[in-house]
């Protein structure tokens, strides 16, 4: 598992040069910014739920045949699955977010994952669908474009229109996600 | 690697929880700490090959040695001072500990050099380090700490 840092690290190594200047210019700004990014990791943990059950939801919605008999979303029991997968995938989202680079997720989320997912059954074009309206959703609380509840009102990131950056790297890895499946 | 926060994430995944309030605060923590580290990463990085022949001269003194060993022993202090210039970095002592100590009683046995040459090396180069000309305190604290770390691991 890799950080910025350490990612910085490793290809300095590779180069077998220290790290000078240059580099450490984006490794500055990510400390700089780093109450956006402690915020925007926020944004997904305190609203997991609310995240990964309206994905499903709309997934659902869109498919309704998925709950009926031989639906993939029926028993309950399958439907469940799917909602405890939404909120591992946005666990390894958060990770990737705080550590500031995709190595986590990618190792020990996403490898193998499509994989699974074919021997189980399970239709990637939906899982997909419902990774597409996570992001659009943690997209939208980043940036204070959701409606309800607006997360970043007196907090000391600012407002959520100055946190566009941090939502589009987290953008950026549901993205990841999705190439994923696909 | 273990880093400012993947040592965090870590514990986190094996747990199979978010990020909590006390992930979050253990690294602003050492992201506190990170400019200082980042100043002396700058300053180590700007002024290594220097630093590395002075410690060398520092070493081998006015007597007459041949070139050879002397360029080995300049080679091998520019990798352990890259190897914490990365640490600096890092906020963690993961490059030091996978790159540069783990194996290397065996090696240094192995091909019967003086670790205390080493030791030598790297006590001179903590001793010189000068505040404020070199780097600022808070940095040369860090820098200073890891050389610490690397002699102890030698001795």
């Amino acid at each position: 598992m890799l950080d910025a840092f350490s990612r910085a690290v490793v290809s300095a190594d590779a180069k077998g040069a220290p790290i000078g200047t240059e580099d450490l210019a984006a490794l500055r700004k990510y400390v700089d910014d780093a109450n956006k990014r402690i915020d925007a990791t926020l944004a997904i943990t305190q609203n997991v739920s609310c995240i990964a059950a309206d994905a499903v939801a709309g997934m659902v919605c869109e498919n309704s045949g998925m709950t009926q008999p031989g639906g993939n979303c029926y028993p309950t029991r399958r439907m469940a699955a799917c909602l405890r997968d939404g909120e591992i995938i946005l666990r390894y989202v958060s990770y990737a977010l705080l550590a500031g680079d995709a190595s986590v997720l990618d190792d020990r989320c996403l490898n193998g994952l499509k994989e699974t997912y074919l021997a189980l059954g399970v239709p990637l074009a939906n899982a997909i669908r419902a990774v597409e309206i996570m992001k659009i959703a943690t997209v939208a609380i980043m940036t204070e474009t959701n409606t309800g509840r607006k997360m970043f009102e007196g907090i000391n990131s600012g407002s959520g229109s100055q946190c566009k950056e941090i939502a589009s790297e987290a953008a950026s890895y549901f993205d990841r996600v999705i190439s994923a499946l696909s | 690697m273990k880093s400012a926060v993947t040592t965090v994430l870590s514990v986190a995944d094996a747990a199979g929880r978010f990020p909590s309030m006390s992930d979050i605060e253990a690294v602003k923590g050492s992201l506190d700490r990170a400019a200082a580290r980042m100043e002396a990463a700058e300053k180590l990085a700007a002024g290594i090959d220097k630093v590395t022949v002075d410690a060398v001269d520092a070493v081998y003194g006015k007597g007459s040695y041949e070139q050879a060993n002397k360029d080995k022993c300049a080679r091998d202090i520019h990798h352990y001072l890259r190897l914490i210039n990365y640490c600096l970095v890092t906020g963690g002592t993961g490059p030091l500990d996978e790159w540069g100590i783990a194996g290397m009683r065996e090696v240094i046995r192995v091909q019967v050099l003086p670790t205390a040459a080493y030791i030598e090396a790297f006590t001179h180069i903590r001793d010189r380090v000068c505040v404020p000309r070199d780097m600022s305190q808070q940095a040369a604290t860090e820098f200073k700490g890891l050389l610490d770390y690397l002699i102890n691991a030698l001795a």
